[in-house]
């Protein structure tokens, strides 16, 4: 009994000794880094209600209620032509003035920081060449032109209907 | 041919290249092949299944109930004949006396029938509602319709666009509701025709409805100076993305049409708010409140081609006297559309033409269900179901009435190669070989 006792003491100390491994550490060579959207990826379309649900989200910070994303579907649906019908959500959303975006000195300040901001929002990807030189060109030329104007263009655009 | 002969006219040559595609959509020049008869078509979609027994054979209820002696006609508006004398509850009601008994006057001098073209009797080729308004846009039987799709074949709307060169505000679609698949019929998903010659759409009771104002109502009004640079960076974006034909989900409007429909949009609340919306004499349905938006979209748009759905008869399934007092208001904001466009639309007044027809009829025999008179009720999948009536009025249309309840003349299909034919575009519509083979234009048909 004594000598099986022992054994039980002796196999526990072999299984606990060679359950003991030193933790090894390793490294594949990757480095961290923040994904983004390829344009020529983005071939589902977003139904009405994902459409509305991002876009709030996107503008506001804060999520759509569903009895207003319920109600909002509703009458996108019932207007034909999709662009007017979101064109002027997103003017009705202007119009509430709690919309989350930079002012139009911000943007002026850096331009090429608020396009790639807003093509980073809206798109979820990093601008092309040419698309960076269009933008900036364009709205240094127009005074006018406001983030309101720039967003309204971004909002409703064929490519912030697709993911 | 000297240096400056040869500048101008490749000049010449060149806008001409760059240009013709923008004068037809289809790249055609001269596509209409035959006379035009009027400049603008209204068509009323009297939809949600009308029995021939309550509508233009003026039975009322003595064929529906058994109630002898209670004959007579309740559409005064669109068709000849007396009032019924007896048990009646189609009307409006005045306190102290019995429900609907105070039908609502006649709105016209004299009636469609009496002015215009009346098919009394016509072959449907559905007795389905879906299916039914596919036939009257589209001119196909649309026997392999699935709901929830767009049309299968094109509509007289993208045949318009295409062949005639109606731009996308030229052609209007009003739908009631957004239920049943009816907002998707205001352009077929052809590969050849599809969402690029759609109409306009708006299912106007949603639309200009309480959470129409809450969603769009406080859009601003952006100048045109401020749209333009808008548009000018959403086209780029969009020329960037390239989307392919298929990928394409709505109509789309030049910018300018988008400005002037969202200006109509904000004007329509504004005047809801100050009660200037004009409106039926009565107007206690949904369908006289779409067909008050329907008037609203004519005057302003001056349309070429618009179609407005209506559809309250459905309650005939479980309730005979709301069909009968559907029936009775389908007739009164007929009447007043035709009369707004008369007496408030000059540019359109003499100069249209209004086609009127259900998409299908209802049943010879009763369900068991009985209404708070105590009468049946009928659903539409029999014979009778394909039994309807069409009316045209307006400009050029001749008086007259072709084919009787013994002798059936014309199809539902009809209703297609007639718009066309009156725009002068029956044969490139008939030679795409997409609308029913037995189809004719209702002119053919006298």
């Amino acid at each position: 009994m004594r000598n099986l006792n022992n054994y039980y003491v002796l196999l526990l100390a072999i299984l606990a000794l060679s359950g003991c491994k030193k933790e090894q550490h390793i490294g594949y060579g990757v480095e961290n880094a923040t994904v983004y959207e390829d344009k020529s990826r983005k071939t589902k379309k977003k139904n009405n209600a994902e459409y509305i649900s991002i876009l709030y989200t996107n503008l506001y910070q804060s999520a759509i209620s569903p009895n207003q994303l319920y109600k909002t579907q509703n009458v996108l649906y019932s207007i034909g032509d999709q662009d007017v019908a979101s064109e002027m959500l997103l003017s009705n959303y202007f119009n509430t003035g709690s919309i989350q975006m930079p002012s139009n000195t911000l943007m002026r300040q850096d331009i090429d920081a608020f396009v790639i901001n807003t093509y980073k929002r809206f798109y979820l990807r990093y601008p092309s060449e040419g698309e960076k030189a269009f933008f900036k060109q364009y709205i240094q030329k127009n005074s006018a032109v406001s983030v309101e104007m720039v967003y309204t263009a971004f909002a409703t655009s064929d490519e912030y209907q697709y993911y | 041919m000297n240096r400056k002969n040869f500048i101008t006219k490749s000049g010449i040559a060149l806008g001409g290249g760059i240009l013709a595609p923008y004068i037809l959509p289809s790249g055609r020049l001269f596509a209409k092949t035959g006379s035009q008869k009027a400049d603008h078509v209204v068509l009323v979609m009297f939809a949600g299944g009308v029995r021939q027994q309550e509508s233009i054979l003026g039975r009322y209820l003595e064929d529906s109930q058994g109630v002898s002696g209670a004959a007579g006609n309740i559409m005064p508006n669109l068709f000849e004949g007396n009032s019924p004398t007896k048990k009646i509850a189609y009307g409006t009601s005045i306190s102290g006396m019995p429900a609907g008994s105070e039908p609502i006057p006649k709105l016209l001098t004299q009636s469609m029938e009496k002015s215009g073209l009346l098919f009394p009797e016509v072959k449907a080729q559905s007795a389905g509602h879906y299916v039914g308004l596919n036939t009257l846009l589209t001119g196909n039987a649309g026997t392999a319709q699935g709901l929830k799709v767009r049309p299968a074949y094109p509509t007289i709307f993208e045949y318009l666009r295409k062949h005639a060169g109606f731009s996308a505000t030229d052609n209007w679609f009003i739908a009631n509701g957004i239920g049943n698949s009816t907002p998707l019929l205001n352009s077929s998903n052809h590969k050849d025709y599809g969402l690029n010659y759609g109409a306009n759409m708006f299912a106007a009771p949603v639309t200009f409805s309480s959470a129409g104002k809450e969603v769009l109502g406080n859009a601003k009004t952006y100048s045109r100076t401020d749209l333009e640079p808008m548009y000018f960076m959403k086209n780029f974006l969009d020329q960037s993305f390239a989307l392919t034909q298929d990928q394409i989900t709505s109509i789309s409007n030049t910018d300018e049409e988008r400005t002037r429909i969202k200006d109509f949009i904000k004007s329509v609340f504004a005047k809801q708010q100050s009660g200037q919306l004009a409106m039926p004499p009565v107007t206690d349905t949904g369908d006289a409140v779409n067909m008050m938006y329907a008037a609203e979209v004519l005057r302003e748009f001056k349309p070429k081609m618009l179609a407005v759905n209506i559809s309250g008869v459905d309650s005939c399934h479980s309730n005979f006297t709301g069909y009968l007092q559907s029936l009775h208001r389908a007739d009164h904001i007929t009447g007043w559309l035709w009369q707004y466009i008369q007496n408030n639309i000059p540019e359109m007044s003499g100069n249209t033409i209004m086609i009127v027809a259900p998409e299908c009829g209802r049943n010879e025999n009763p369900n068991p269900i009985l209404d708070q008179n105590d009468w049946v009720s009928y659903d539409h999948s029999d014979a009778n179901a394909l039994r309807v009536w069409s009316l045209m009025v307006g400009k050029g249309v001749p008086n007259m009435r072709v084919g009787s309840e013994a002798q059936s003349v014309g199809r539902l299909t009809d209703i297609v190669p007639t718009i066309a034919d009156i725009f002068g575009i029956l044969d490139p519509v008939t030679n795409a070989g997409l609308i029913d083979p037995m189809a004719k234009s209702l002119y053919n048909r006298i």
